[in-house]
């Protein structure tokens, strides 16, 4: 870590990794700084995966902006790296009367930033669309989609790491001074100087805003707790259907909304934390989200909940507060070269690629001058097929051509072997269980990696001469297991 | 290297007792069979299973759970069973042709008739929602187990275990004989849910706490496993405020339940029992799909191998006989069998009218002591059977003497 | 008269019987209620004067296709055995092929009794080619 780095990028979430994307289609050097020891491990990675459509932004905000300008792109990205996506639509729903107001705002909110296509929905009609729901009437977002969150932040900083941006994981950033001709970022993991700063660092990025700025505004941590149903009911849910919004209220309420995978999440609720690292689901709010739910969804299996996970988002609001607040690029006269930015809450992850253009459009390209790299200069990492999704002509194909496909590990979701070591030999370096989980899928059915766990186990012991303590969940400080049961004793 | 078979009379799916002893039952009522199974070796859940209390009711003799399993691999292969290891159904239609995928290979394989025989899988803390963080050191029970008998990896020092079922009493005693500490065994029911011989020899012999009516309602630790909160639950299965207590661990394991792992079944149309979470069956053991059978733990979760194997052994003999050309089940008139007080679930869902014998397999809703068991059918009582003490933890087994075929519209197994 | 209610072991019944007896426990001393064959009486009598129980548990295997072996004792111990018993076994290392029913240890803990395997472990391929 003796050069210094062009741009240093602070937080490699689903905002880092798009700028880092960015970043690696010009010639220079580029280092991402990130606290957890893969990519997308705090709110990116447990969110709702949504493609905003733009009707839930106010016009004229930069979060309206960031949201249809990034969903064009990343709708684009997904494509160039083949990250799970779809344009499904979304119902909002208003049970009553009373609701027809919240629903008549959010059309205003989305003729004003260019969505296309709203229209207000009969109950057949809704039906018609997404059976079991009921309603007085809807309103029928066609344009609004899914996106799988962590394949699109792994896909985006696997690309560009295979395009020369370095990634510095399991590296908190603790203190940063400001020299000369760059900022010494000082971290977990040694120094790292770099010419140029871009803090997308989350929920910790008022801390690191304040690093270099004193009065630079606070970010208040805000649990989303979410349910996920097991992937038997995926076939029921075609699009998304949200409650409408109260008038009074500033969000909506308990959503439902299918994945890519074809799993339903439930959520997410809405509590400010003082704690974000312990992020935590409970038993009232998980019983509330399938009370809530079911208001709009009757026929809800609740037997067929197979996990409960806990995101937390960035607020610049502070609780009790309440209000809006909008996407805040903060910078700080007298320091140049550092762009903070703060309240990348809802829409967020629509907005990356979106915020990412314009952070290398707005701070980093004017600051120094960086040569585009040649297209034929660039690799481009795909995200891999799923074999389990592959029609079976060609599972057959790949079986005969790589063995390791007909050895399947996670029986619930039918990830093979050679899936799970295309997923640890990853180009980050990343050698966590989660890391694999993530990539793979193994892990993420029915039986929460009873069957797989074991096999996968015995791969990386078998394969890649793993030992007991070489497993651990999402870094050093969670060790799967407490070494060998039995150890050769030599008399 | 030769292709392997296409078409077969009679496809097993699953190399564990039930299977295997259905593959031997139906090779040797001469039906051509082959076995398949994920593993690399036969035996399925026996092989982890190194305790002992196996096959004193099929052998006469007191086995652990892999020499149980060898009996059976022994006679699949005596019968002349052609065992597949290391091969998994992919795929299952309602016409019997089964995807198989092994390393290198992914075929189609057509059966005449075919036997699930797929086992379970373990509840786990997602469908509890089981609140808290989620550090690394939660597994369940059957997990654990894997790994302290197979792997050799030890999976911690300190270990609370949620649910008395059976598994989780012999990894208290396990882990404890490995050097762990085991700080209690937490037990939602007022009851505990394994043997009593498991309470005995697993937690009495060693000290380990029993909390009944208790259990784990946060989990902390950002992590690994820091430690956990204890409740005392009332008869509503509502936590009691103001009882919680920490437990300092850096091990949970969750023994909270086994699932009959269904899905290849419901892909192929098998209808399943909401109760059991498996097939529904006729007493053939065919499901409402034609040539499809089910037994084991698929079917219903065993508390005893040596039951299950047996199970297997009769659906055998009666998959074997449909490939040689039995009944089609929409010729048969079927009786349905049901539910009455005292009981929670009863096997086989329905009867063939002309069945002359018929063996039911039920289990209680509660602990109960001196009751009778009862068969009736049309007011009639056709078997009873007195229970000093039944369980829900244990399968009870009466024969019915149908005589010359049934003429009431229902059966009913009761509690009286 | 001296009473005890145990949980008789011997089969998965598990049978909870009254035990009496009057001043030594023997055959003629002791009465036994609530089992369902007679070997509850025999078991109630050892659980009295000498309990007994079969360790089962594993040993490193080398060069096998699995790394360790599941043994048992041949027979029930002494529970006041059984930890030692336990010590003594984990120290073995058995080298691949292992089969049902070697001896591991041919008198544990000064028993009589031997541990056997009950799980057989075969020797793994010879070294995988590279790639």
């Amino acid at each position: 870590m003796d050069e210094t780095y062009d741009v240093a990028v602070i937080g490699a979430g689903v905002v880092g990794a798009a700028i880092a994307r960015a970043l690696s289609r010009y010639r220079g050097s580029f280092v991402v700084v990130e606290k957890g020891h893969d990519v997308g491990t705090a709110a990116s990675g447990r969110n709702s995966g949504v493609i905003h459509a733009g009707i839930n932004c106010l016009p004229d905000t930069l979060r309206a902006r960031f949201c249809m300008e990034g969903r064009a792109l990343l709708q684009e990205w997904c494509e160039e790296l083949n990250v799970p996506y779809s344009i499904c639509g979304k119902l909002v729903v208003a049970r009553v009367p009373e609701e027809m107001a919240g629903l008549e705002k959010l059309v205003a909110n989305g003729i004003s930033n260019g969505v296309p296509d709203l229209r207000i929905v009969s109950p057949s009609e809704a039906a018609a669309l997404q059976p079991g729901i009921e309603c007085f009437a809807a309103l029928h977002v066609p344009t609004s989609g899914i996106v799988s969150p962590y394949a699109l932040t792994i896909a985006m900083a696997e690309d560009a790491a295979v395009n020369g941006v370095q990634f510095l994981l399991g590296a908190e950033v603790t203190g940063i001074q400001v020299h000369e001709d760059a900022f010494a970022v000082a971290t977990s993991r040694g120094t790292i100087r770099a010419r140029q700063l871009v803090n997308s660092a989350g929920i910790h990025a008022g801390r690191v805003a304040r690093m270099l700025d004193p009065d630079a505004p606070e970010v208040y941590p805000c649990t989303g707790e979410y349910l996920i149903l097991d992937r038997q009911v995926g076939e029921r849910m075609k699009m998304s259907v949200y409650p409408a919004p109260r008038v009074a209220n500033a969000g909506l309420g308990v959503h439902i909304t299918p994945t890519t995978e074809g799993n339903i999440l439930l959520g997410p609720s809405s509590e400010y934390t003082d704690d974000p690292e312990t992020v935590c689901c409970t038993r009232d709010v998980t019983d509330r989200l399938i009370d809530d739910a079911r208001v709009l969804w009757p026929d809800l299996p609740e037997h067929l909940v197979i996990g409960a996970y806990a995101g937390v988002r960035s607020k610049l609001a502070a609780p009790g507060v309440g209000g809006f607040s909008d996407f805040t690029f903060h910078t700080t006269p007298g320091v140049r070269r550092a762009v903070h930015l703060l309240g990348i809450e809802s829409p967020g992850l629509t907005a990356a690629p979106g915020l990412a253009r314009y952070v290398l459009d707005e701070f980093v390209l004017p600051q120094a001058s960086y040569d585009p790299k040649p297209t034929e200069d660039l690799r481009l990492r795909r995200w891999p097929d799923r074999f389990d999704e592959l029609p079976e002509a060609e599972k057959v194909r790949r079986v005969e051509a790589d063995p390791d496909h007909g050895d399947i590990v996670c029986r619930c979701e039918g990830v093979t072997k050679r899936e799970i070591l295309h997923a640890v030999d990853n180009p980050l370096g990343v050698r966590t269980l989660s890391g694999i989980k993530f990539r793979s899928r193994a892990s993420m059915g029915r039986c929460s990696g009873g069957y797989c766990l074991p096999r996968i186990v015995e791969i990386l012991q078998e394969e890649r001469g793993w030992s007991p303590d070489d497993f651990v969940l999402r870094g050093p400080a969670s060790p799967a297991f407490a070494g060998y049961l039995l150890v050769e004793r030599h008399v | 290297m030769s292709e392997p078979k296409r078409h077969t009379d009679v496809a097993v799916i699953g190399g564990g007792p039930a299977g295997l002893a259905a593959a031997a039952a139906a090779a040797n009522a001469g039906a051509e069979v082959v076995l398949v199974d994920r593993n690399p070796r036969l035996g399925g859940i026996l092989n982890q299973c190194i305790h002992d209390g196996f096959g004193l009711h099929a052998f006469g003799e007191v086995l652990t759970g892999p020499e149980f399993g060898e009996r059976y691999v022994a006679r699949a292969t005596e019968a002349g069973v052609d065992l597949r290891v290391s091969t998994m159904v992919a795929e299952l239609s309602a016409d019997r042709e089964l995807v198989c995928t092994s390393p290198g290979s992914r075929t189609r394989l057509a059966a005449s008739s075919v036997i699930l025989a797929m086992g379970c899988r373990e509840r786990t803390r997602g469908m509890l929602r089981i609140p808290g963080t989620r550090p690394s050191g939660v597994y369940t029970a059957g997990t654990a187990q894997w790994l302290t008998n197979m792997a050799n990896v030890r999976v911690g020092r300190r270990v609370l275990i949620l649910g008395s079922g059976d598994i989780g009493l012999i990894m208290a005693r396990r882990l404890t004989w490995e050097g762990a500490e085991v700080v209690g065994v937490v037990e939602l029911l007022p009851y505990p849910s394994g043997l009593p011989r498991n309470i005995s020899q697993c937690l009495d012999d060693y000290g380990i706490p029993l909390y009944l009516s208790h259990s784990v309602t946060c989990i902390h630790g950002v992590d690994r496993l820091e430690r956990v909160t204890v409740s005392r639950f009332d008869d509503d299965r509502r936590p009691i405020p103001g009882t919680e207590f920490d437990v300092a661990c850096d091990t949970l394991l969750l023994s909270v339940g086994l699932i009959p792992e269904n899905e290849l079944s419901r892909r192929a149309g098998v209808l399943l029992d909401p109760t059991t979470s498996g097939a529904q069956v006729d007493d053939r053991y065919m499901t409402n799909v034609d040539g499809i059978f089910s037994c084991g733990n698929v079917l219903h979760i065993h508390d005893l191998a040596d039951w299950a194997a047996e199970e297997g052994a009769r659906a055998g003999v009666r998959a074997a006989e449909y490939a040689a050309g039995g009944a089609r089940r929409e010729a048969l008139d079927l009786v349905p069998i049901e539910v009455g007080p005292g009981i929670r679930y009863v096997l086989p869902q329905a009867t063939a009218r002309s069945a002359k014998r018929l063996l039911v397999s039920f289990r209680v809703v509660e602990p109960a002591d001196h009751r009778t068991a009862e068969v009736v059918a049309g007011g009639r009582d056709l078997a009873s059977l007195s229970l000093r003490h039944a369980h829900p933890a244990t399968m009870v087994q009466i024969e019915v003497d149908c005589g010359d075929g049934l003429d009431a519209e229902r059966l009913e197994v009761r509690l009286r | 008269m001296s009473e005890r209610q145990m949980t008789c072991i011997l089969c998965p019944n598990g049978c909870e019987i009254d035990v009496r007896w009057t001043g030594t426990p023997t055959d003629d001393t002791i009465r036994v209620e609530g089992n369902l064959c007679p070997r509850g009486v025999g078991y109630a009598l050892e659980e009295l004067t000498h309990p007994k129980r079969t360790l089962t548990t594993s040993v490193l295997v080398r060069d096998g296709v699995e790394p360790q072996a599941s043994v048992k004792t041949a027979k029930p111990i002494p529970c006041e055995s059984i930890e030692t018993a336990r010590r003594e076994v984990a120290t073995a290392t058995l080298d691949a092929p292992v089969t049902i029913g070697q001896t591991v240890v041919d008198d544990v803990a000064g028993t009589g009794v031997a541990v056997v395997v009950t799980r057989a472990v075969p020797r793994r391929a010879a070294e995988r080619s590279a790639g």
